[in-house]
């Protein structure tokens, strides 16, 4: 049999082949456009060195301003290339960094530090001390478009002593200061950022940001990767790798599958995504504790979320350990109220966990008024039954399956909790801030130290669940101003215990970052990832 | 001709105007706002200050006002996400969009109607049944789901194909290196298109054999091969025709779940973004862009049918 091959007789087809023509030669033109791509090519590059290229994936294009940087992505990428004046050790105590020695005055009201000498920008610019003015300056400016400005509202003013020595002065003493100079706050360069506002510095935030990291930036291609190279000036041990790529995946299955082909070597996962890790050639999944609490909120303004015992009754009817195993698969630790294990120096291990005890809880709520009916519904004196909308943002697996459990959980004391998942922003706008809600499955990433006077001190921004508890503001305003570590661990202890009687929120568990790491890397830090980016020039990848 | 291309004109600028008003309503009306205001760690104050900065404290119908004035300046705003100006972020994703989906469109065309005759003068033949049982599949299948598994095989097990990305990481990206990047996703974005553009031909051509005219061709003695393309396919590409215009936008608007899976930089992942940022000014940009594009494609459709049916007429249609 022979093929009959399809003819393109005259008319008609003649003009679909020239527009196949056409069409041909707009892919060959998007071709060559997308080619040439945004590519821009860094003067200086680091001398070569043999430890290859380590690959880490972000979901989208980073804005390169530590200041005015608003998302997660953007945030690892300027942890490598603006360093602070400290940065966290594995305790993530904080540590020298730009600043090589501080003393803070007797009464707490003014930090001085002593700069590194003979560091230099990417650009060899020199860095000193009104680099550090100049970026807190910028912090504490409301209009300056700073994300930074609520860690920072006890500074007063910064004063330049000498080109390497700068003074903070702070409105009252601030025991979380340190540790949050380490966190964010990278230095910004004062050559090339002053004169004009920070979110209109687009060169500088997306192609050609000048820090004073172990890595600085090569090439930016946008939507797809972000290429950092040695950096030749860098001031403390020398970079072990040649580069690292920040490279666009913004699905994280897509992650996964990009890792066991080799094309990423630093992920951090889903308890969800464990089963397609575990086991794979070539490739280790690492845990770390990390800085956060899953909660389930309850408006206290709310009549029957108001009462502590309540609040103790539903915290006590829900099975945190069954959580813990089946949903985050022992990926997270047991809570004792809103100070996570990760804080070492302050987590009170001494207290004992909410025990899981529905009917000592169906006690509690007993005496606040609320009885199990013949239907076995919860019901107060004048018959309403006990109902919560449960507020949980969508796509997550690991929260929408904790809430399904802690739905499960309160339906066998006989409370009928409605689930609802709604777009992440969606929830915190039109819900959480304007107080319109029962109750919402949701957490909090704090830096690390154990200041939570933001969130649960009565009266502030932060505090969307309203609570007040007159013992708890004592505690948390004194534990802010004082410098003393002791003293500091005694009053966050008791801050927990008051939790326990009168909790804020329900707290569900604390998780550990799970990392699925390339089996060839090393050097990198016992830390969450963000953290571990402050310690760059450590990483190392053997050789294949 | 020309008449009836300028009219057409006219009325694309009209229904321009009333998409990105209905569009500007529907992303406000939109519950949430922008992302960068719902980071619960803001004070009231910081929210207060970046609303500001953003203009979106102000009354919508003003918001609208300054829109359309800027627009008439050629200036599309700056992107909330991006802090960048929206029209240069949008041009740094179409040329990825315009080669991923136009090597998708062009695998249909190429694949799809070839394979149609075939199949309509051989109706239920084994390569009509194993075309058919695919196309069936194609159309089943969930891009993500297609798009995940062919990672799986090509990229994890074989290791012979990129599992994502448009360039490899470490830049080099010669032509070889970017024809490796588009193998999967453009396979995977013309699969369900190629199976529908030849369900509709294959229907269609069987439709115009069974017709009086392709019976009198033969009986006049028209060779076979002349029957096929100039009587019977000629009539039969007029829906065909339809459903390739019905796959033009996406030549600029992409396509969000397939690029999202390949992390391919093109405007269907940026208008993904831009909407669950609520970023006002490049959601507004990218409807522009993206309905200029579906008001020119449905252009092109007007003239290909005209070129198709000599019995359409312009003032018909």
């Amino acid at each position: 049999m022979t093929m009959r091959v399809p003819t393109l007789p005259h008319g008609a087809w003649r003009r679909a082949l020239s527009g196949a023509l056409a069409l041909s030669g707009i892919l060959a033109l998007a071709i060559v456009v997308a080619c040439g791509g945004e590519s821009v090519p860094h003067s200086a590059t680091g001398k070569a060195g043999n430890g290859g290229t380590l690959r880490i994936p972000l979901i989208n294009d980073p804005i390169l301003d530590p200041v005015i940087a608003p998302d997660i992505g953007s945030v690892m990428v300027n942890k490598v290339l603006f360093p602070g004046l400290v940065r966290p050790d594995e305790q993530l105590r904080p540590t020298p960094d730009l600043a090589e020695s501080w003393s803070t005055s007797a009464d707490g009201l003014r930090i001085t530090f002593k700069l590194r000498p003979g560091v230099k920008w990417h650009d060899g610019a020199p860095f000193s001390a009104h680099d550090v003015k100049f970026t807190f300056d910028q912090i504490i400016d409301l209009a300056s478009g700073s994300r930074l400005r609520s860690d920072f509202a006890a500074i007063s003013g910064v004063d330049v002593d000498d080109s390497l020595t700068v003074t903070f002065r702070l409105r009252t003493p601030f025991a979380p200061f340190l540790t949050l100079l380490g966190y964010n706050a990278g230095i910004l360069p004062k050559h090339l950022l002053q004169g004009a506002p920070l979110t209109a510095a687009t060169d500088f935030n997306r192609k050609h940001p000048v820090g004073t990291g172990p890595f600085m930036v090569q090439t930016v291609v946008p939507g797809t990767s972000l290429t950092l190279v040695r950096n030749p000036y860098y001031y403390g041990t020398p970079p072990r790798l040649d580069r690292i790529v920040f490279k666009v995946v913004p699905d994280l299955n897509a992650q996964v599958a990009q890792l066991r082909a080799g094309e990423l070597d630093l992920i951090t996962i889903e308890p969800a995504n464990l089963a397609s890790v575990q086991g794979a050639p070539g490739i280790e999944v690492l845990q770390v504790p990390v800085v956060q609490h899953y909660y389930v909120a309850l408006n206290t303004t709310r009549g029957r979320f108001h009462p502590a015992e309540v609040r103790r009754a539903l915290g006590m009817a829900i099975n945190r350990e069954a959580i813990i195993k089946g949903v985050l698969r022992d990926y997270a630790d047991l809570p004792r109220g809103t100070i996570p294990v990760a804080l070492r120096d302050y987590f009170a291990d001494s207290i004992a966990p909410t025990p899981y005890a529905p009917d000592s809880a169906l006690a509690m709520l007993a005496r606040a008024g609320w009885r199990r009916g013949a239907d076995g519904a919860l019901r107060d004196a004048h018959g309403s039954t006990f109902d919560i909308e449960l507020l949980v943002d969508k796509g997550n697996p690991t929260r929408e399956q904790s809430a399904l459990a802690v739905q499960q959980d309160l339906a066998k004391i006989g409370i009928h909790v409605s689930i609802r998942t709604m777009e992440f922003a969606a929830l915190v706008r039109d819900r959480i801030l304007p107080g319109n809600f029962d109750a919402t499955l949701i957490w909090w990433t704090t830096p690390p130290d154990p200041d939570q006077y933001a969130f649960y001190h009565s009266g502030q921004d932060n505090n969307n669940v309203k609570w007040s508890n007159p013992r708890a503001d004592s505690l948390l305003s004194l534990g802010r101003i004082t410098l003393d570590s002791t003293q500091r661990r005694a009053i966050y202890h008791a801050f927990q215990r008051v939790e326990m009687e009168d909790p804020p929120v329900l707290v569900l568990f604390y998780p550990r970052e799970i990392q699925a790491v390339t089996a060839r890397l090393e050097g990198f830090p016992s830390l969450g990832i963000r953290d571990a980016l402050r310690h760059s020039e450590r990483f190392a990848l053997r050789a294949k | 001709m020309a008449a009836f291309l300028l009219r057409r004109l006219g009325h694309a600028m009209l229904v321009l105007l009333v998409v990105c008003t209905v569009t500007f309503a529907i992303v406000h009306a939109a519950p949430g706002g922008p992302s960068l205001l719902a980071d619960p760690k803001l004070s009231v104050a910081e929210r207060a200050a970046i609303a500001e900065r953003l203009g979106v404290d102000r009354p919508i119908p003003e918001q609208y006002a300054r829109w359309l004035t800027r627009l008439a300046r050629g200036d599309l705003g700056n992107s909330f996400l991006y802090e960048t100006n929206t029209a240069s972020t949008i041009a740094q994703r179409l040329p990825n969009t315009l080669l991923l989906a136009g090597t998708a469109l062009l695998i249909t065309i190429v694949v799809a109607i070839p394979l149609a005759a075939w199949c309509a003068e051989r109706p239920g033949g084994w390569l009509d049944r194993i075309a058919g049982a695919l196309a069936m599949g194609a159309i089943s299948i969930p891009v993500f789901w297609l798009g995940i598994v062919c990672i799986l095989v090509f990229a994890v097990r074989l290791g012979i194909l990129p599992a994502g990305g448009a360039v490899g990481a470490e830049g080099g990206a010669s032509l070889a290196d970017r024809a490796r990047h588009l193998v999967l996703p453009s396979l995977v974005l013309a699969a369900a298109g190629t199976a529908e553009l030849l369900r509709y031909t294959r229907a269609s051509a069987r439709q115009q054999y069974a017709r009086p005219f392709v019976r009198a061709a033969r009986a006049k003695g028209v060779g076979e091969r002349a029957v096929r393309w100039r009587h019977a396919m000629r009539n039969a590409l007029i829906p065909a025709v339809t459903v390739i215009g019905l796959q033009l936008p996406r030549l600029v608007g992409g396509a969000a779940i397939t690029e999202t899976v390949f992390s391919w930089p093109g405007m269907g992942r940026l208008g993904i973004e831009a909407a669950l940022a609520r970023d006002y000014p490049l959601v507004m940009g990218i409807t522009l862009v993206v309905s200029a594009g579906v008001l020119l494609a449905s252009l092109l459709v007007d003239v290909a049918y005209l070129a198709l049916d000599p019995r359409i007429r312009p003032d018909q249609s």
